[in-house]
């Protein structure tokens, strides 16, 4: 058999949390009982309250939508950079026969 | 350390205990620190990072400066000599010097820390905590029909008031001190001349 020796008496008698404050004296603290004895009952109920954002999703996605180019921009070595620049200013594709925008690696031909 | 009282027992299947649980359920005064409980210390020395805190036991417990919610190495939490505070303990054994903190496992206060001004503190028996914390006391439910009050237990016996006024305050005090030797229905009788009033 397994005895386990508690010296608190928290687990024995399922005692409250010690805070209290009745007819709202302290709001805080009526919130946090109803939390904390909330707890002792079976099911913890999940506290479901989205946080309330100073920006909303929309406007994030959005911002994020530019972000993203303007910072991938800066990364871009030169040569990328002026083929953007390229892409940018016309629409069309070039009416000039295409030069490779990335000039790739050419193994040297014997 | 022997102890004479009643046993009690509770069968297993409660939501939070494993298996049955038993124990003796005694009458005390003295409290001894017992790790994971809460309570109320006085704050009695500020040494070295640490503050000194009465609790009523045979040590002082330490109370790092760093164990408040939002406190840093540079952020120093803002308690000073004889200010209250409600913590719990996060280690205590006979061989140590009992070790508080105003913060629990997930790094929140929920409740803890400083206790604000005004407000009474005085000690009770720690058998009448236990009656009051119990889920349905009838003690409290009654007193919060009274007037809106504010009300910190701690485990070691000491509790906290405070309500609008120092009258009410006082009153409140008074019934929960004379409510360890009196039975329910001179309890009610009391109340009962209270609400008239």
């Amino acid at each position: 058999s397994f005895i386990i020796e508690e010296r608190s008496f928290m687990p024995c008698e399922d005692l409250l949390y010690g805070r209290m404050s009745f007819k709202g004296f302290n709001p805080e603290i009526e919130k946090l009982m109803i939390q904390m004895n909330s707890r002792c009952k079976e099911e913890e109920i999940q506290v479901d309250d989205k946080m309330e954002a100073d920006v909303s999703d929309e406007e994030m996605a959005r911002r994020y939508e530019t972000l993203v180019g303007t910072i991938g921009k800066k990364f871009l070595r030169k040569r990328d950079q002026r083929v953007l620049q390229d892409e940018d200013e016309d629409g069309n594709s070039n009416t000039r026969p295409s030069k490779k925008a990335k000039k790739k690696f050419l193994k040297p031909q014997d | 350390v022997t102890k004479c009282g009643l046993l009690r027992h509770r069968q297993a299947g409660g939501g939070a205990a494993a298996g049955g649980a038993y124990w003796v359920d005694s009458q005390q005064k003295r409290y001894v620190p017992v790790g994971g409980d809460h309570v109320i210390g006085i704050v009695t020395a500020t040494a070295g990072g640490a503050f000194k805190v009465d609790v009523g036991g045979s040590e002082q417990a330490s109370l790092s400066y760093l164990a408040f919610e939002g406190a840093t190495k540079r952020n120093r939490p803002n308690v000073q000599v004889g200010d209250l505070i409600y913590g719990q303990f996060l280690v205590a054994n006979k061989d140590m010097e009992p070790e508080m903190v105003c913060i629990d496992s997930s790094g929140r206060s929920s409740g803890m820390g400083i206790i604000g001004q005004d407000g009474f503190l005085f000690k009770v028996s720690l058998g009448l905590i236990r009656k009051l914390l119990a889920p349905k006391c009838e003690i409290i439910q009654e007193l919060s029909q009274l007037y809106p009050f504010e009300l910190v237990l701690g485990m070691n016996g000491r509790i906290w008031v405070k309500a609008k006024t120092v009258q009410q305050t006082l009153i409140i005090v008074n019934i929960l001190e004379a409510c360890e030797h009196m039975s329910a229905e001179q309890r009610r009788q009391a109340l009962a001349k209270l609400s008239g009033n």
